[in-house]
């Protein structure tokens, strides 16, 4: 039965397990919308999301590991050290299947050790090792190697902090296999805070489904039907940083930290380029058919790889190439990496890096807030300093590192900082398809594109057989209810936990779900769950003090850029919040879902008055 | 008014593309012929392929072949009349018809991806085609 819990107390070394109540996860399927009630329970509003008692979640959903498409995901979950407020951040790779095949589905781990740690799990037996050896001396991809010899088994996977998890930086991420990362919300820095290294898994178990032999042959079925799909042949070829060109010409990608309508060396630095001259070897998470991971090896030039190299993504190429205005691939590439081994999320560690671009720019910061460098557009040189720097907390890095809101603060220009609720933009500019600005104002974890993706929708990613359509890409009317509907949808691929890549019907995963769980569910029972898990973050987040007027976009953003691709467009956000409020059955003053709905989602206990 | 899909629509399109400006300056990149592959609905009753040579913003040749056997080509995109025919009609988009599916492209995706400008504008230059669909 899926929904096994283990609870490992670092503080006092406690190792306890328990079955999820079958209601909850018929209420919440699983992964990050399951998160969100459990870890409700325990939320201390007058806490720090650092303090031992703040738990962190690695959290499967029923389909993770199972070989159904895109199923090789999982999430991490905890209260952000970046923002604040609710933080999630999935990860794929072959951590979270391999959890389960433990025949754990959620590992909650709490308090905080005396001493550096890692724990190991291999089937049934849990331990907590010393990780005094690793900390502060390994990367993320010497840890890994390391830790595979030390428990000496191969196959072991494991998910591990760098460097800048260990000294809390808010935006520090958890990395496993080759390069795959839970980057958002500073789960690393929440791993740190308690000491914890890293978690080792090997599990031998098969899963076996409610309705086995029916979940093998959808999922067979579904695979050969996402194989076929034109996205996955475009991903498979050209990674997720294939739409670099197309999404430049649109406007989608963010010039010179928010600032340019234009970007000519988009070209040089996309994925297809990538294909066509660095390209060595596709990864692939978990059972997926996709394969968008990139192996590159740069052999000359300034930044040679020293073999294959894991390639960088969309996020990747913007945050250290279009936003600084660097057309340098090679570049690029070994900044994606080192960020990796240093165990940082690269959207927020390149936006506060052209961040401080800007403000050199403007000459705002100069060469002696910087200890001498040279922050000019197009020049990627001093991001590798910047990079350590920021890890370790030390020069002009100590400051980057506390994030933009800090540094654009500490030079009298707090308002620069492109972020919503403390999260830095995601390299979508919401000025291109304007229903992405209601996606990041309203999302519990600040301005992400994982919990909405809706710039795909106005790309032509519809989805009919929900009511997602083709609209304007500009124009608010009707995106309210668009962008709930979006919302909900992409919650319950969140709580399952499928991939944002993957073009599979939501009849599919229905059917998968059901098969899996030996449920009997329709659409709108498994699109009102995603509504539930929705609203479950969002009374999480309003327990914390979130109010409306938290959902506003940064001055940057409302700022025309009339050259390109966005054509001038700055989102009407209040037109679109007025229909989304009225749409989601929320309360406009206080933000509260409205008694009626909290009636509707079974969720009126939890919220007194 | 031309018959779709028929050699005298492909070639009338062959026509508008050389014609359109726009579309040279977004191909002017482009390497690469098509099957255009028109599969049975309405009055339609055999899938029909049409054949166009591409080649820097310029289309060489263009007509229909009796069989998609033969002349090999780096692309293929296919799809039911139907569909074709809302594309070209601009009750669908182009991309959201390739992004869900609808229609079915296969080549050499980085090529593709750098160009989608130019796939753009090809499928403009059919919407000015005065049309006759069997369906």
């Amino acid at each position: 039965m899926f929904g096994k819990l283990v609870k490992i107390n670092l503080s006092n070394g406690q190792i306890h397990r328990e079955q999820i109540p079958p209601a909850w996860i018929e209420g919440f399927i699983g992964a990050s919308g399951l998160a969100s009630r459990l870890l409700w329970d325990v939320l201390d509003i007058n806490g720090s999301p650092l303090d031992p008692s703040c738990p962190l979640l690695f959290a499967t959903g029923p389909l993770t590991g199972t070989a159904g498409p895109t199923t090789g995901r999982f999430t991490i979950c905890g209260r952000s050290p970046q923002t604040g407020w609710w933080g999630e951040s999935n990860i794929g790779g072959f951590v979270g299947p391999e959890l389960r095949f433990t025949g754990i589905d959620f590992l909650w781990i709490e308090g905080v050790s005396d001493r550096p740690v890692y724990i190991w799990i291999y089937n049934d037996q849990i331990e907590i090792r010393s990780a005094e050896h690793l900390w502060g001396k390994a990367d993320t991809y010497q840890t890994q190697e390391i830790i595979r010899r030390e428990v000496g088994i191969p196959q072991a996977k494991v998910a591990c902090i760098g460097v800048a998890g260990e000294n809390l930086v808010p935006f520090a991420g958890i990395l496993s296999d080759h390069g795959r990362l839970a980057a958002r919300t500073g789960m690393g820095a929440l791993m740190g805070s308690k000491k914890l290294k890293a978690v080792a898994v090997r599990g031998t178990q098969r899963l076996v489904m409610e309705r086995d032999e029916e979940y093998r042959k959808l999922r067979l079925a579904a695979n050969k039907r996402l194989l076929e799909q034109n996205m996955t042949a475009v991903l498979r070829s050209t990674g997720t940083a294939g739409g670099a060109e197309y999404l430049q010409f649109l406007g989608d990608m963010p010039q010179k930290y928010w600032t340019a309508a234009t970007f000519e060396g988009a070209e040089k630095i996309s994925g297809a380029t990538m294909a066509e001259t660095i390209l060595k070897g596709k990864t692939a998470c978990q059972g997926c058919v996709i394969s968008c991971g990139r192996e590159v090896e740069n052999l000359h030039g300034n930044y040679p790889t020293n073999g294959a190299v894991k390639g960088p993504e969309y996020e990747t190429i913007c945050a250290f190439g279009s936003q600084l205005m660097v057309d340098n691939l090679a570049a690029i590439t070994a900044l994606g990496n080192l960020c990796d081994r240093l165990g940082m999320d690269t959207i927020s560690a390149g936006n506060v890096i052209a961040l401080a671009y800007l403000l050199y720019d403007q000459g705002k910061l100069t060469e002696k807030d910087s200890g001498g460098l040279s922050l000019r557009w197009g020049d990627p040189a001093p991001c590798f300093t910047l990079l350590r720097q920021m890890a370790v907390q030390e020069g002009l890095g100590k400051l980057l590192a506390r994030g933009s809101k800090a540094l654009a603060a500490a030079f009298g220009e707090e308002e620069l900082a492109v972020q919503v609720n403390g999260l830095d933009v995601a390299m979508h500019d919401p000025r291109a398809f304007s229903g992405q600005a209601l996606a990041y104002v309203t999302s519990p974890r600040g301005a992400c594109h994982n919990q909405s993706d809706y710039f795909n929708v106005g790309l032509g990613g519809t989805i009919d057989e929900i009511g997602i359509e083709f609209t304007d890409r500009f124009n608010p009317v009707g995106k309210g209810e668009q962008v709930a509907r979006h919302q909900h949808w992409r919650t319950v691929c969140n709580s399952l936990t499928t991939c944002f890549f993957a073009v599979v019907s939501p009849s599919e995963i229905l059917e998968l779900l059901n098969a899996a769980m030996g449920w009997d569910w329709d659409i709108p029972t498994l699109l009102k769950t995603g509504e539930r898990a929705w609203n479950m973050k969002r009374l999480y987040n309003l327990k914390l003090g979130w109010k409306p007027e938290n959902e506003k976009l940064p001055k940057l953003l409302l700022q025309p850029l009339v050259n390109g691709g966005q054509e001038g467009n700055v989102p009407d956000l209040s037109t679109m919040l007025e229909e989304y409020y009225q749409f989601s059955g929320w309360e406009r003053m206080s933000g509260y879902p409205l008694p009626w709905k909290l009636e509707d989602l079974g969720l009126k206990d939890l919220v007194v008055n | 008014m031309y018959r779709f899909p028929s050699d005298e629509w492909i070639k009338a399109m062959m026509q508008e593309l050389n014609q359109s400006q726009s579309y040279k300056d977004a191909a002017k990149n482009w390497e690469g012929d098509f099957y255009f592959i028109i599969e049975p609905g309405g009055t339609l009753s055999e899938t029909v392929v049409l054949y166009m040579d591409l080649w820097h913003g310029e289309c060489r040749d263009a007509f229909m072949v009796g069989t998609s056997d033969g002349l090999n080509p780096a692309y293929e995109l296919r799809g039911p009349v139907n569909v074709w025919k809302k594309v070209m009609t601009k009750q669908l988009d182009p991309m959201q018809a390739m992004m869900t599916g609808q229609l079915k492209l296969t080549g050499n995706m980085a090529m593709v991806m750098k160009n989608v400008r130019a796939a753009k504008e090809l499928v403009e230059s059919c919407t000015r085609i005065p049309t006759e669909f069997p369906v």
